[in-house]
């Protein structure tokens, strides 16, 4: 047999590898997941691009700078993932016609329904969920992940200053929808 | 005034992410898919020509994995198209055998041939096709 069939070194760091993939998704999965729903606003959506997004950072793993926090590099994967994925041509020729399928009004919808629907627009959280991608992303990090500015910046590969003009767009933005809709 | 995101994260628990977790299904599909990757570790259970392609691409100067994996499908060499992600995992394999070195330049990653590579890429242009050595078995021996 030969020497190389048997790479111990190797093989000591496919195990590491391994384990560092198990340890970040055991910390990090279900905030990779909400992250992703942040975007893609679909929940079998967003587990199948988490999932993918944990096979793509092991694929990686021996690029990761050791300068850079696991963390954020992470999120960076995660959030360039996802947006791929909106650029894809599955999603925009798709998913895209599904949902304008959602958009014609249903006259057998329920009466209670209509109702929950209608006080759910009224949550915060919903009216996050409807702003525009380049807010979403940044409100998302910012005030759910606690994230700093710094932080955010090195994930989405946005300038600081910017992120502070879409926060405070974000803002303008919800505080009208919430008059729009009172 | 008041930060009308201040109470976001909780509302967002109680709403939007409610029993949104990742379940212990989709990590088990994760580890089952990062184990089949791991068998394209060996250097063994890579083609000839693509190692050779790989390496001859590296010879003249540094690139990173993504010039590299663009000049490889110019060389008609597609093992990794749209599988980019093996590229990476052969050049790792590569690195921890000495046979590529790289550096770190602008946030991105340079490959380089070694010493070792340099000698494995002469000795499988200079073998005839005829009574070719396997480059394969060059490189297995690189431990010794």
């Amino acid at each position: 047999m030969h020497e190389l069939e048997q790479w111990p070194v190797a093989d000591e760091i496919i195990a590491d590898r391994e384990q560092i993939i198990d340890q970040l998704m055991n910390e990090y999965s279900d905030r990779i997941l909400h992250l992703a729903f942040t975007y893609v606003r679909n929940r079998a959506t967003a587990e199948d691009l988490t999932q993918e997004i944990f096979i793509k950072c092991y694929e990686k793993l021996a690029q990761f700078n050791q300068q850079a926090s696991i963390k954020t590099w992470l999120y960076r994967i995660a959030s360039n993932h996802c947006k791929d994925y909106l650029k894809s041509w599955h999603y925009r020729k798709v998913t895209l016609n599904e949902k304008i399928l959602d958009y014609i009004p249903s006259k057998s919808k329920h009466v209670e329904e209509e109702i929950i629907a209608k006080s759910e627009k009224h949550s915060l959280s919903n009216a996050v969920m409807g702003l525009p991608i380049k807010y979403r992303e940044i409100v998302f990090l910012h005030y759910y992940e606690e994230l700093t500015l710094v932080e955010i910046s090195k994930i989405t590969t946005v300038n600081i200053n910017t992120i502070k003009t879409r926060l405070k767009r974000a803002k303008e933005l919800l505080k009208n929808k919430m008059i729009e809709e009172v | 005034m008041k930060d009308p995101f201040h109470n976001l994260k909780s509302s967002m628990k109680k709403t939007v992410f409610k029993n949104l977790l990742f379940s212990d299904e989709r990590k088990n599909a994760v580890k089952e898919a990062i184990r089949e990757r791991q068998s394209k570790q060996q250097l063994h259970s890579w083609k000839e020509e693509t190692l050779v392609a790989v390496l001859e691409s590296l010879q003249h100067e540094a690139k990173h994995g993504y010039d590299l994996s663009i000049l490889l499908i110019q060389k008609n060499e597609l093992s990794f198209q749209n599988k980019e992600g093996l590229l990476y995992t052969l050049l790792h394999s590569m690195e921890m055998k000495g046979i590529v070195t790289s550096t770190w330049i602008y946030e991105k990653k340079y490959y380089s041939l070694a010493a070792k590579g340099k000698k494995y890429l002469t000795a499988s242009k200079e073998v005839s096709s005829k009574q070719r050595f396997s480059l394969k078995h060059l490189l297995e021996e690189a431990s010794t």
